[in-house]
């Protein structure tokens, strides 16, 4: 019931939305075409997140840290910067400044399909490939999100207390899967298959698991009908689909 | 072998519950919070019980080892409560005057439980754990409530947590949780804000999920008891899930120590649906200065029931044969589980045993082992405590200890060594 956390939501932003270009680049080749160059942006936010987004050859990846980066955006805040992901705040880069074409060019363009993604237009969503890939995307996005409010979230760290070591594997039937690891209370998202899962939710179909991320439908009462399955060490399961209410607060 | 069941018309019932109520069926006796898994493996109605057991709507019938999670401590139906139950039905149920049976009742627990001075009643566990809560803070006029991790109860939202929907961080921000049977800590938090610590609040001994349960460690009842009556706060002994099944005279008389408040609810009245908090003397004032009511919380009949089922219970020596019937259910499926090379833990006391396959951390073996008896006819749940009732025969302990072994091999043929 606790309203978003500014620094909580910094988080969210660059790991869960920013960390998203990671999946978009894999799975839209237009998205890859636009990673093409060797290129870093480091977005540095004061006591908030420090990462950097490393582009080139069609790929894109999240490293921590901002020793490396081409570009660098500072942000003083983490208001700033969140000001920044929902567009009401410009981004002044501290280094780079000759690479300046690329964030207003590819990387503005990147931000674009990625939103078109995660806000689709109701009519793109009755395109079998295009919701394939935004539900597929959402699902990245979510579980990244969830182990940022596990680690910085007031609520989502009571939940995260809770969980016991080990990795959560959240998939949708015959199309992905995605881990959330536990050590210590501390979460992770996962994108490869660690050695081995104590616990899954799995959602039987895609449509199912959209529907469950729009708030259409409800994963506690889709265990009744099989359409969500769990297994494993259920306190796992349990609390970080507890995490997962918190996520969709941040993401509205 | 045992005929595996199907549940054809459990789940068209559950398909047109699911149009009309949320989740179909909602709370620990539903497929979520119940942890069905594989929801396949189980259940959604039954159409009637008698005994030790109860039919579910496709005719297929199962050893019940949950007992309506408690309720049914004699057996379900049973002749005598059912008797007392209908006799009070042809007279009065619920009316604007309360019938006096409620004082035979309340005098029937004084002198059954060691600690009760006075009974209080009400419907539901929920009910006399927020009684007892508030009771605490109105005598001690603190806000502080001690809780160990693990427990249950009940689900108002001060009992819930942070993160719980619905919840607001308010309602639980005068929560303290600290581990079960941590000598230390409990000082510690006494030593820290025991001017504001109201009560202590506690199951008698750790029966929470997803873990092996844990009895008290010697001494350390004695401990808490000892802090609050230093601190001036209370000790509330949440006995709504063990009571009567270990001592007749409460769960803290079992364990050799005094609680100033005890809640009861499950086995009080073998069904019929009551909860009674029960008190010391000097803590009477304040409940009688309390508002606390229900609609339906003077009812008379399940007070006869009551009154029916704790006489049955003491005719029977009903802990001492709960006791021997769980230990000789734990002795048959520990050998059934050797056999097969499984690592079955049954820990709690013998009257409400909680079982775990340690073989497997993740917990998937056990959840695997749980299907294969449910499917069989024993109605076992994954990671909840188990309930003993009187019915329960020797003959059934045998038709388990059948299929479990049954189930362990079937679960083995999968998982070979």
């Amino acid at each position: 019931m606790n309203n978003k956390e500014e620094r909580a939501l910094a988080f969210v932003n660059m790991y869960a939305v920013l960390g998203a270009l990671r999946k978009l680049c894999l799975m839209d080749e237009e998205a890859a075409k636009l990673a093409g160059e060797d290129i870093s942006v480091g977005i540095s936010v004061k006591d908030g997140p420090e990462a950097t987004l490393v582009f080139g050859g069609g790929r894109c990846e999240v490293r921590d840290g901002t020793e490396k980066c081409r570009i660098k955006l500072p942000f003083s805040s983490c208001r700033k910067f969140n000001g920044m992901i929902d567009g009401t705040v410009t981004p002044i880069p501290s280094r780079g400044f000759l690479k300046i074409g690329f964030l207003t060019g590819n990387f503005t363009s990147l931000t674009k399909i990625l939103e078109s993604y995660l806000r689709p237009a109701p009519e793109k969503l009755s395109d079998p490939e295009f919701f394939r890939r935004s539900t597929l995307l959402m699902l990245n996005v979510i579980a990244s999100a969830a182990a940022q409010l596990g680690n910085t979230d007031s609520v989502g760290k009571a939940s995260a207390s809770y969980i016991p070591d080990g990795a959560v594997e959240i998939s949708i039937r015959g199309e992905e899967s995605v881990w959330l690891t536990a050590r210590d209370h501390t979460l992770s998202a996962v994108f490869d298959r660690p050695d081995r899962i104590t616990a899954f939710m799995s959602f039987d179909n895609l449509k199912l698991a959209r529907d469950i991320f729009d708030g259409k439908a409800n994963s506690v009462a889709s265990v009744g009908t099989g359409g969500v399955r769990i297994g494993g060490m259920v306190p796992q399961v349990d609390n970080i689909n507890r995490i997962f209410d918190r996520v969709a607060l941040y993401l509205s | 072998m045992k005929k595996i069941y199907n549940y054809e018309k459990s789940r068209e019932l559950f398909a047109r519950a699911q149009k009309v109520i949320p989740s179909g069926i909602y709370g620990h006796q539903g497929p979520a919070e119940g942890c069905y898994m594989p929801v396949e493996a189980f259940p959604f109605y039954s159409e009637r019980a008698q005994g030790s057991y109860f039919w579910d709507v496709d005719g297929n019938r199962f050893i019940d080892y949950m007992c309506g999670y408690g309720p049914n401590v004699l057996g379900y139906n049973d002749p005598d409560v059912n008797a007392a139950a209908d006799a009070q039905r042809a007279k009065c149920d619920c009316v604007t005057a309360p019938s006096s049976v409620m004082i035979d009742f309340a005098d029937l627990l004084v002198d059954t439980v060691a600690t009760a001075d006075w009974a209080f009643f009400a419907k539901n566990g929920n009910d006399v754990t927020s009684l007892a809560v508030m009771t605490a803070r109105a005598h001690t006029r603190r806000k502080k409530i001690v809780f160990f991790r693990g427990y249950y109860h009940g689900v108002s939202p001060w009992t819930q947590k942070i993160d719980y929907p619905g919840v607001l961080p308010e309602e639980v921000a005068n929560n303290i949780y600290l581990p079960w049977n941590d000598f230390g800590a409990i000082e510690e938090a006494f030593k820290k804000e025991g001017d504001n610590i109201a009560a202590v609040i506690g199951q008698p001994y750790m029966h929470g999920n997803f873990a092996d349960n844990e009895l008290p460690a010697k001494g350390f009842w004695k401990h808490v008891r000892s802090l609050c009556d230093k601190y001036g706060s209370l000790l509330i002994v949440d006995d709504v899930r063990a009571g009567f099944r270990l001592d007749l005279a409460g769960s803290d008389h079992f364990y050799g120590f005094e609680a100033d408040l005890i809640c009861f609810c499950k086995a009080l009245a073998n069904g019929y649906n009551v909860s009674a908090l029960c008190g010391r003397e000097h803590v009477k004032n304040t409940v009688s200065g309390i508002s606390f009511t229900g609609s339906y919380w003077m009812s008379a009949v399940p007070f006869a029931a009551g009154i029916a089922c704790i006489e049955k219970m003491k005719r029977l020596d009903l802990c001492g044969l709960l006791r021997s019937r769980g230990e000789a259910l734990a002795s048959g499926l520990s050998s059934a589980a050797k056999k097969y090379g499984f690592d079955l833990h049954i820990t709690g006391e013998p009257a409400l045993p909680y079982f775990r396959i340690a073989d497997d951390p993740t917990l998937a073996l056990h959840q695997e082992w749980v299907a294969e008896c449910v499917r069989r006819g024993i109605f076992i749940t994954n990671h909840h405590n188990h309930f003993i009732n009187a019915s329960l025969s020797e003959a059934d302990i045998a038709e388990t200890v059948e299929v479990a072994d049954e189930a362990f091999a079937a679960v083995r043929e999968r998982h070979s060594r």
